[in-house]
């Protein structure tokens, strides 16, 4: 296929060639499209458009467990990292699992995973590959709980653009699953969770 | 009068009444959403379009150069890129792929370019299973039938006829609820997921300077193609390029309003290589397919700016032959406003085959007025007519123009002509040979004929005004 | 072309472009456009030679037909006075489809010279004239199609500027306000069901924000329009801008006049 690859260029740079000029790149604030005010308290902002987008807060380990009591969530997964600061609170009523068995994928009601970052402006958790402990964990059960620290709070999409860095699977996820597909009917928990959950824990409450 | 009608006409008209009035009540919904959360936001949206536009236009303008540097900034993330002029060399590509791996099953996020180059039908007849995971471009898989819409692909089906479906096919006894229809599917495609070989998306940006794809989805199966596969084929047009990340918040932005109303997608993912080492999930090895498939042809064209498409489906949904026609009535991968531009200049050679396409729009311009990347699709459908013309593609119900350009160039033949109108009037309508004139009385009336009158009026008019004014 | 951002014309004597449709059919909107414009000061020249813009071959693709359509539009209309024209349509096509269809001729120059000095109707009175509030009284509800060929120029927003400012007239917003009429010039004879299920969509709408006067300033929506209404059992009352303005001025002279013989 290298032959098409010339083809290709070939072809694009004929098409090109007859321009007498070529359109410039428009000189514009990447920053334009930004709906955060400058010294907009982010935390209440993330919590409003979080709950917009249909998801769940709680600010505590303590509040978590009471949560997913309340919704029947009896058995699921921990990020080994986040054992001591959460998974181990949720106990003994609460089953917590530190791996997460791709045979059973059924078998976790949670799955509790870290969050680098998360954006006020839309209400979005970002999910980095290298400390996500398992892309699964965080998509196949039916209820995903992210942990981030209040200082990971980023202002706007700009902001987490410009910190997608290396990481070769950056996620933003804004709420939970969702299709309209049929009659434009909202239904939540498709192929994803259908409940999306965030624990924002002050920053000493997190481990280093 | 059969045989003159033109064939997105004679679709509309035969269309289910059912069918025609889902799409315009999701169509018309999608187009308040928009509205709402674009204005409600923004003070000035149509701004924020225009920039896209000019960077899209910039992006096209300057397709060699960004090329070379995605390709560039995706081999040194470690992304096997690969090349194909047209859709049988993608498929082949993607064929290849599988078949050094021995996979035999892929499961495949919604992409419309692999719609372009039939990948699904082409993968089986070679011994590959390739499931769509996207639960419309599901349905529409088990059913045998095309998407009828670039967002969302079952506007056309009613909550019953998928529930006819799931039951012939094993999914479960009749049951028409939108929520356990989601959930049989969310069952069934959880475990082809953990049994596939491959996963396959398409990508809605390439990032040149950083070699990174991205995704946008609200079901999560794009997500789910990639973690417990371990490949990942992207199989990506050559004008999805932005010059870079700093560039995606206004892209996205634009994306989710524009397509679904949403201030931004469910998942937004970022795509650049293989697993992080520490991950245990997710491909051993990422493949980008770009795929030419007639597009350096339209860069070639007039139509240059159609490229700058990103393919949200706003023109879908504000679009009135849309509304009333559906998306199959397009015959083409891509339906609507884009896809009467779009489809004809991609058929290549078979450009006469879809030259009616251009045709079925009555210019109003709305589709250029909601477009995130201002395209002038009107224009752009205009030269097209042109076109179709001057390669004397014939145009069914089309008046000639010729003898009315003769009259109108000639001042006394018109003057004549509007003196002789009044005969029209005279006699009956169904009298009048001419296929337009009946077109025209089958649903309204024509005023009555006032060829003259105005010219007289004004005659009298000056002449009295010259009487008031003479005396003093 | 940034019709937003133009100089006002040159001068109050208007050529008046009257377009086919009213020259065939509609000689009151003429006549109004001509009373309107007079009011305002101005002194119409009605070029007896004038015939079409170009549209209809320009929309049905006939491009080489077109452009001689409008080469002698560009003959007739010579000069440096304004040109107005009472229909939306017909004004996109001087100064925006003939630029397009013109781009790779030698005599383009021509053409944008012509572009710079067209105006449709209510854009010339509001942003030329510089007039915001009309006087005169027009009681009734009326409902405003904003026809499409004023998308992106500022007829839309100038025609609602005189029509809120008219004493006793009251607008009635309708449903899919947005979406075009199904007319489109040859559109509506070649796509005559789609044209008519948009044009039912329309009416029904109209119908249903119990508007009593449907307005435009594009003679093409109103002929389709009007021509489906006259098979309907309720129709509004079908009337240009422009005779909206002149009815309302009559209205408005024949009310005051009592009270100026009083003082």
């Amino acid at each position: 296929m290298s032959g098409d690859r010339e083809k290709i260029f070939q072809a694009v740079r004929e098409a090109l060639a007859p321009l007498k000029e070529r359109a410039p790149r428009p000189d514009y604030d990447p920053g334009l499209v930004s709906t955060v005010k400058a010294g907009e308290d982010l935390r209440k902002r993330f919590a409003e458009r979080w709950r917009a987008v249909n998801g769940v807060l709680v600010d505590s380990p303590a509040a978590l467990k009471a949560w997913l009591l309340e919704h029947g969530h009896r058995r699921g997964y921990c990020d080994p990292v986040l054992m001591e600061a959460v998974g181990k609170r949720l106990g003994p009523e609460i089953d917590v699992l530190d791996t997460f068995e791709r045979a059973r994928p059924d078998d976790y009601a949670f799955g509790i995973t870290r969050a680098s970052h998360a954006v006020a402006e839309t209400g979005t958790v970002v999910l980095e590959d290298r400390t996500t402990s398992a892309r699964l964990a965080a998509l196949a059960p039916w209820v995903h709980v992210s942990v981030f620290p209040a200082g990971a709070l980023l202002p706007d999409l700009q902001a987490a653009a410009a910190r997608l860095g290396d990481d070769p699977n950056v996620i933003w996820v804004t709420g939970p699953s969702k299709t309209a597909d049929v009659e434009g009917i909202l239904i939540e928990g498709v192929h994803g969770p259908g409940v999306e959950v965030v624990l924002l824990l002050d920053d000493a409450a997190f481990p280093s | 009068m059969a045989a003159k009608e033109q064939p997105i006409d004679k679709y509309s008209r035969e269309l289910d009444a059912e069918v025609r009035h889902a799409v315009h009540d999701n169509s018309a919904a999608g187009t308040d959403k928009r509205r709402e959360i674009l204005w409600g936001d923004y003070p000035a949206p149509d701004a924020l379009r225009h920039v896209a536009g000019q960077l899209k236009q910039h992006v096209v303008e300057n397709l060699d150069r960004y090329l070379e540097q995605a390709e560039d900034s995706l081999r040194k993330r470690g992304v096997q890129v690969h090349w194909a002029a047209d859709g049988e060399a993608a498929n082949r590509a993607v064929l290849d792929i599988l078949r050094a791996r021995g996979a035999k099953r892929l499961v495949k996020a919604k992409s419309m370019v692999s719609e372009e180059t039939e990948l699904a039908d082409y993968l089986a007849k070679n011994g590959v299973d390739c499931l769509e995971t996207d639960l419309g471009e599901f349905i529409v898989q088990v059913d045998g039938d095309h998407p009828s819409h670039i967002v969302k692909p079952i506007i056309h089906k009613n909550r019953r006829q998928i529930a006819r479906t799931f039951e012939r096919e094993g999914l479960g006894d009749y049951n028409d609820d939108p929520e356990v229809i989601t959930r049989r599917a969310r069952v069934y495609l959880r475990k082809k997921y953990f049994e596939a070989d491959a996963g396959l998306t398409g990508a809605n940006f390439v990032v040149a300077d950083s070699g990174r794809i991205v995704l946008v989805t609200n079901e999560g199966n794009s997500r789910f193609c990639l973690a417990p596969t371990p490949v990942h084929i992207a199989m990506v047009g050559i004008e999805k390029l932005v010059p870079r990340d700093a560039d995606l918040p206004l892209m996205l932005n634009l994306l989710a309003r524009s397509a679904t109303g949403q201030r931004l997608t469910v998942y937004t993912e970022f795509i650049s290589g293989r697993r992080a080492a520490e991950q245990p999930d997710g491909p051993e090895e990422m493949h980008v397919i770009f795929l030419d498939n007639g597009r350096s042809e339209v860069l070639a064209s007039d139509c240059r700016s159609i490229l700058r498409c990103i393919r949200c489906g706003a023109c879908l949904n504000v679009c009135p032959v849309y509304r009333q026609a559906s998306g199959h009535a397009y015959r083409s991968v891509y339906p609507g406003p884009v896809g009467a531009v779009l489809s004809p200049l991609l058929a290549g050679k078979r450009f006469p085959e879809l030259a009616d396409l251009p045709k079925a729009s009555s210019l109003c311009g709305a589709c250029n007025e909601v477009c995130p990347v201002d395209i002038p699709i009107p224009d752009l459908l205009l030269r097209l007519r042109d076109r179709a013309k001057r390669e004397g593609i014939a145009s069914p119900g089309t008046p000639p123009m010729g003898l009315w350009a003769s009259m109108a160039t000639s001042p006394g033949l018109w003057r004549a002509a509007l003196g002789a109108g009044k005969a029209m009037d005279l006699i009956p309508k169904s009298w009048i040979p001419v296929g337009a004139f009946q077109a025209w009385h089958a649903s309204r009336d024509l005023p009555p004929w006032g060829g003259g009158r105005f010219r007289r009026w004004l005659k009298r008019r000056r002449a009295e005004q010259a009487a008031t004014k003479e005396p003093s | 072309m940034h019709l937003n951002e133009r100089p006002p014309p040159a001068s109050r004597n208007v050529k008046l472009m009257a377009t086919c449709l009213c020259d065939a059919y509609f000689d009151d909107v003429a006549a109004a456009t001509v009373e309107v414009l007079e009011h305002l000061g101005c002194t119409i020249d009605f070029p007896e030679r004038q015939t079409c813009c170009g549209q209809p071959a320009f929309n049905a693709g006939d491009w080489e037909s077109s452009r001689k359509v409008v080469r002698h539009m560009v003959e007739v209309f010579e000069g440096e006075d304004p040109v107005v024209v009472p229909s939306g349509s017909c004004a996109a096509m001087v100064f925006h489809g003939a630029l397009l269809e013109f781009e790779k001729e030698p005599d383009l120059g021509a053409i944008q010279a012509l572009a710079h000095r067209t105006w449709e109707f209510s854009d010339f009175i509001v942003n030329g004239l510089g007039v915001t509030a009309w006087p005169g009284r027009f009681p009734a509800k009326v409902a405003f199609h904003r026809s499409c060929h004023t998308r992106g120029t500022p007829s839309g927003e100038a025609s609602l500027k005189l029509l809120r400012s008219i004493d006793g007239l009251e607008l009635t917003p309708f449903g899919e306000g947005e979406q075009c009429c199904g007319f489109g010039g040859t559109f509506s004879v070649t796509f005559p069901n789609i044209s008519k299920g948009m044009g039912e969509l329309k009416l029904e709408h109209i119908a249903a924000s119990g508007a009593e006067v449907l307005v435009s300033g594009d003679m093409g929506c109103l002929m389709h329009l009007g021509g489906m209404a006259a098979r309907r059992e309720q129709t509004p009352r079908i009337l240009h801008l422009a005779q909206l303005l002149r009815d309302a001025l009559r209205a408005g002279v024949a009310r005051e006049a009592p009270s100026t013989a009083a003082r």
